[in-house]
């Protein structure tokens, strides 16, 4: 004789009556994870600008150019790697903040990357950043 | 003879809550995603030596494009240093922080204009950058 296995309705279907508030507080989880990280960064300070002329006197602080992928410090072509050294050797002798001024002059194609590698190299050896930029203008001749 | 009043039920349907709620947060949540960055393309640099960025209000970025947006919303480069200066207003010294983020490939001729304005506009500049794990 065969015995009938008694069939139960019980959790047949998972409750539906509470999906809605798993999703919501899922998704507010998930909010939460996403506002709360962090931006990190490189803090730079840099002085407010103020119009100078080129022709007025040259000054000594230590002047930087930025080309596409090489840096020169006062006119001579520093590699990256003993870039920060050098600095830090022309810097030594400085003790006022106006000395460790370096001016920063970069070419127009200069890629972020590489700019931001050769400042952050000043600013590690103890330089204060100053940008001189170019300003163009265009003069109309009658 | 006293007729005796039904007593009708007068409850809140509880059923839709979820739903409503739901729909809200959607709302918010694509409110506020229009005024952040976070749907822009750009890649970040790399640098060593970096730490928290902090709270801001005002968030500089070039995209891959080389285009500039303002927290968000596109910006020419010649209103910047006012945008900057309405949205810092009074704010004190420590409290007048703004993010740059800027495609590592973008060019000197397009970011350095935004350092100056940001600089004038009496900006605290911070770099977003990723850490260099190279060196």
């Amino acid at each position: 004789m065969k015995i009938r296995r008694r069939s139960s309705n019980l959790l047949i279907e998972p409750p539906s009556s509470a999906t809605g508030d798993i999703a919501f507080n899922l998704i507010v989880f998930f909010l939460v994870c996403a506002s709360v990280q962090p931006d990190s960064g490189r803090h730079q300070t840099l002085p407010r600008s103020e119009e100078t002329e080129q022709k007025q006197k040259k000054d000594e602080n230590i002047e930087v150019v930025v080309k596409r992928q090489v840096a020169l410090v006062n006119g001579d072509v520093v590699p990256l790697a003993q870039f920060q050294a050098r600095l830090m050797t022309l810097l030594a002798g400085k003790p006022r903040p106006e000395d460790k001024v370096v001016v920063v002059k970069s070419d127009k194609d200069v890629p972020y990357h590489f700019w931001m590698t050769v400042t952050s190299q000043i600013e590690d050896a103890g330089g204060i950043i100053t940008l001189q930029i170019e300003e163009e203008r265009e003069v109309q001749v009658p | 003879m006293k007729i005796k009043r039904r007593a009708t039920r007068a409850d809140v349907p509880s059923m839709a809550m979820g739903d409503i709620a739901f729909n809200l947060l959607i709302f918010f949540v694509i409110l506020a995603r229009a005024q952040d960055d976070s749907h822009l393309q750009w890649t970040p640099a790399e640098a060593s030596n970096i730490e928290s960025a902090g709270h801001s209000v005002v968030s500089v970025l070039i995209d891959s494009d080389e285009k500039l947006y303002l927290n968000g919303q596109p910006i020419g480069e010649a209103n910047l240093e006012m945008k900057i200066e309405e949205l810092l207003g009074d704010f004190s010294v420590g409290d007048r922080t703004v993010l740059l983020k800027v495609h590592r490939e973008a060019t000197a001729l397009r970011f350095e204009p935004v350092i100056e304005a940001i600089s004038s506009a009496g900006g605290e500049l911070v770099h977003i950058v990723e850490e260099d794990r190279d060196g």
